[in-house]
């Protein structure tokens, strides 16, 4: 709140709230009337700062504050607040949208980020912990008690088509967008 | 009335063309019109038509010397028939035909030109589409007001009684107001006693004024007034005719006790041995099987609910009821009523929360709604007016009120509009219950008071300077039941930014109010409009409040959207000065829009008599030909378009002048 100067209570711009309802699901946002449902109703937000109301509120004035501050990424998703807001705005999805909006503008957090370079390295956001021996693996172990195969058939037993996630990944941008360093496709360059 | 004669119709043609001159006048509507279109390009194009004389524009055709230019141009016998081109004609096609009545030519030489709502208002970014739209516009009511034939309009007598449908505070006033004029008032309501929901609460805000002890004089007037016949326990079965002549069925329910005997003694209550409970307290407290609603019920006759009747006999005995006027096998009864108005005035129902779930109504036995705590207020209510927690019976020392339950919200199944009184409710029951705790501590979950009404912002200051009610500004998110049945309320304190969690013994969830579960049923049997939340719509929203849109059928309180009781009477007295102008004035002139059969090229199928949906086309034997009651024809059209032969013409809507817009509209292509 001791950012709100009237600095930038002059400098009324709409560019963040312009960009989320490019989405046209989202332009029932600008109808919030600030009631607290959200923030009465946050898991999250019992334990932690997050003041969804307040989040909206700042999109809606579009202060740049609510990209850059820790706020949007302390929501756990539950969609409690998108159920039960009575304007029927998806307060989940725009805080989804700033996030990204967040991200595109530089404001990722390092360990969002630290997670984007695990995707990049094996393929999944949260990859199978493997030892050398597979055998060892309780996981596997468990996998092959439900008739399965021990490693599942993704990018753990296909580690080529990690080439071809990160060939995805620079054909979106996303690569530049998170900063990301593909070790596996240089290695292969070399 | 005109009574056609068939012998006398034939098919008149329409005036020679080369005749016909015609004034085109296109009005600005300040900038509504003005400010979209490019005028003189409009005027220019007007010129082009076909038989119009001269074209013009003007700021405000309506006003007073723009009606006087288009009385000058008649006056000076430039031109016999009218185009304006302007709004809808809803508002201002009775003005454009008086000036053509008041200055000798008929006034259905007349066509309006709707361009703004159909044109400019919802293209008001795309001017050229707009341009575009408002020629076609144009050139169609030119089109037709070339081929308009001279018609009369026909009156209507109207007789000189009203039909109230529901008796509350609203259906009272306006019989009072009516029945004080001299005109016979049949004032119908369903359940057994008068009186409304306002016969449920136990005070009024802000003045505080004791409900029952201002509403049941008036029920006692209306029950003494010679002018009023009260059919209590009734509901309307149909709706035939039209304004001035409607014929109304009522069904009459069997209240199994005859009520001309029935001395209102109150012996049988005793003698009853089945206790069910009590709706009129909102099944909180108990009643017999044989009941009246309340002491003061008018008429004050018993009823038994034959639901829970287990007819023993007890209440029929000579020694119980003297007067022998137990009918266990009574049945329902119908009469029928011919009435000149009607008023509806058929009240509301309070929303149901039960599907808000986190708040637990239903389940948890301490959250109630508005209305059982006005009844658990009330003197005589169940709790003999010293308000209870439900679970154990004690008066509790922490109560919160939470405002807009099921108003504004969005959410499928609840209601976007404010409903205007809850908030003022919950400010007086929260006083009412410090004014008997004073000890206690009242909170009050808002997200906007509305305290918009005379003395309404001054109470609500005095109720937390006086009272030291507290206001939480923020919507409640969840209730939770603690295991000693007290509650715990989560929510945000909006002006600390801060989540909340206050524990509290009952919880008072201010519910709003909706259109009846059946008002839709009553719409259609009366053949008036609802606007989308439910309620009965009005004829116009500032200019027209009280009427429908079917002539003689006025509305009145909360049938028409939610409001106090004072807005209601303010309605009350206004439907009924609507009616009572009718009804003085003895007669009304109606728009001759109706279906004309032509005899000579009728072949006497009978096709049409069935089809038609207001009973309106009788078969002259004697001619052997259909005969179509021109004010019972509601001119809808479909005799027209089903007559095998062609000879059935709509007058102002014949297929000549329909098609005539089409061609014209498609350039002479068709």
């Amino acid at each position: 709140m001791e950012k709100i100067t009237p600095n930038i209570i002059f400098n009324i711009s709409n560019d963040i709230s312009d960009e989320i309802i490019k989405d046209e699901a989202l332009r029932i946002m600008k109808a919030c009337f600030q009631c607290g449902t959200c923030t009465g109703s946050c898991p999250s937000g019992r334990r932690t700062a997050i003041r969804t109301r307040q989040i909206m509120r700042k999109a809606v004035l579009s202060l740049d504050e609510v990209l850059s501050d820790e706020d949007i990424w302390l929501c756990s998703t539950c969609y409690t607040c998108y159920e039960r807001c009575p304007r029927n705005i998806p307060v989940t999805d725009v805080i989804i949208k700033l996030r990204n909006l967040a991200t595109q503008r530089g404001f990722i957090k390092p360990a969002h980020q630290k997670v984007t370079q695990v995707l990049a390295d094996t393929g999944h956001g949260v990859p199978l912990g493997i030892t050398k021996n597979s055998e060892e693996n309780q996981w596997s172990k468990a996998r092959e008690s439900y008739g399965l195969s021990k490693i599942p058939p993704t990018t753990h037993s296909h580690p080529e088509a990690v080439l071809e996630i990160q060939k995805l990944m620079q054909l979106t941008n996303f690569d530049k967008l998170v900063k990301l360093e593909f070790k596996s496709i240089n290695e292969g360059k070399k | 009335m005109t009574e056609s004669n068939p012998k006398t119709i034939s098919k008149s043609k329409s005036p020679k063309e080369e005749d016909v001159r015609i004034g085109l006048y296109i009005c600005n509507c300040g900038i509504n019109i003005g400010g979209v279109l490019e005028m003189d390009d409009m005027i220019e194009f007007g010129k082009t038509l076909p038989n119009v004389t001269l074209c013009k524009k003007y700021k405000f055709y309506c006003s007073d010397n723009g009606q006087a230019e288009i009385a000058k141009d008649i006056k000076d016998g430039l031109i016999n028939r009218v185009v304006v081109a302007a709004c809808s004609p809803r508002m201002h096609e009775p003005t454009f035909r008086r000036v053509l009545k008041s200055n000798g030519l008929n006034p259905f030489y007349f066509a309006q030109a709707n361009i703004r709502e159909h044109a400019t208002w919802v293209n008001m970014y795309d001017h050229e589409g707009a341009q575009r739209i408002a020629k076609d516009h144009i050139r169609m009511q030119v089109a037709k007001v070339r081929k308009l034939k001279a018609l009369e309009t026909i009156k209507v007598k109207v007789k000189p009684s009203t039909l109230i449908i529901g008796a509350g505070i609203a259906g009272m006033n306006s019989a009072l107001d009516l029945a004080d004029q001299g005109f016979k008032v049949y004032l119908i309501e369903r359940e057994p006693t008068i009186g409304g929901h306002m016969a449920q609460l136990d005070k009024t805000f802000p003045t505080m004024d004791c409900s029952s002890c201002i509403l049941t004089p008036k029920m006692v007037d209306v029950s003494r007034n010679p002018n009023i016949h009260i059919m209590a326990y009734s509901e309307v079965e149909k709706v035939d005719g039209y304004i001035g002549n409607f014929e109304v069925k009522i069904k009459h329910k069997a209240h199994y006790i005859d009520q001309l005997k029935c001395t209102a003694c109150g012996a049988c209550v005793d003698s009853c041995p089945v206790i069910c409970a009590n709706d009129f307290d909102l099944n909180m407290g108990p009643r017999k099987a044989i009941y009246i609603p309340f002491p003061q019920a008018v008429p004050g006759q018993y009823t038994i609910d034959i639901d829970h009747c287990i007819k023993c006999g007890n209440c029929a005995s000579p020694s119980i009821c003297e007067p022998g006027a137990i009918i266990y096998d009574e049945e329902d009864h119908y009469s029928t009523l011919k009435v000149g108005t009607i008023i509806v005035s058929t009240g509301f129902d309070q929303i149901d929360p039960t599907n808000l779930k986190n708040y637990g109504y239903g389940k948890y036995e301490n959250v109630i709604n508005g209305l059982e705590m006005e009844r658990n207020l009330s003197s005589t209510g169940p709790n003999l007016g010293k308000p209870v927690c439900p679970s154990n019976g004690k008066p509790p020392h922490s109560v919160a009120w939470l405002q807009c339950v099921g108003s504004r919200d969005n959410r499928e199944g609840y209601h976007p509009y404010c409903s205007r009184v809850c908030c003022m409710y919950a400010i007086k029951q929260a006083r009412q219950y410090k004014e008997k705790h004073p000890e206690a501590e009242c909170y009050i979950f808002y997200m906007d008071i509305r305290a918009f009404g005379k003395g309404y912002e001054e109470f609500y200051e005095s109720s937390s300077h006086d009272f030291g009610i507290k206001y939480m500004r923020g919507r409640l998110a969840e209730i939770y039941e603690n295991p000693d049945k007290t509650l715990l309320l989560r929510g945000e304190d909006t002006f600390l930014s801060q989540p909340i969690a206050i524990n509290v013994d009952l919880v008072v969830l201010s519910t709003g109010v909706e259109a009846r579960t059946d008002a839709t049923n009553v719409a259609t049997m009366l053949g008036i409009q609802q606007t989308s939340d439910g309620f009965f719509m009005e004829a116009h929203p500032k200019l027209r409040p009280l009427d429908s849109l079917t002539a003689g059928i006025f509305m009145a309180g909360v049938a028409q959207g939610p409001k106090d009781i004072p807005d209601t009477v303010s309605q009350a007295k206004g439907a009924a000065s609507g009616a009572a102008i009718l009804m003085a004035k003895g007669e009304v002139e109606v728009d001759p829009y109706y279906a004309v059969v032509y005899p000579n090229l009728c072949s006497g199928c009978r096709s049409c008599i069935n089809l038609c949906p207001y009973s309106a086309i009788t078969f002259d034997e004697s001619h052997k030909v259909a005969y179509i009651n021109p004010i019972m024809c509601h001119g809808c059209g479909t005799c027209v378009a089903s007559c095998p032969s062609n000879a059935i013409e709509q007058n102002h809507f014949s297929g000549d002048q329909l098609m005539t817009i089409i061609t014209d509209v498609l350039g002479g292509l068709y």
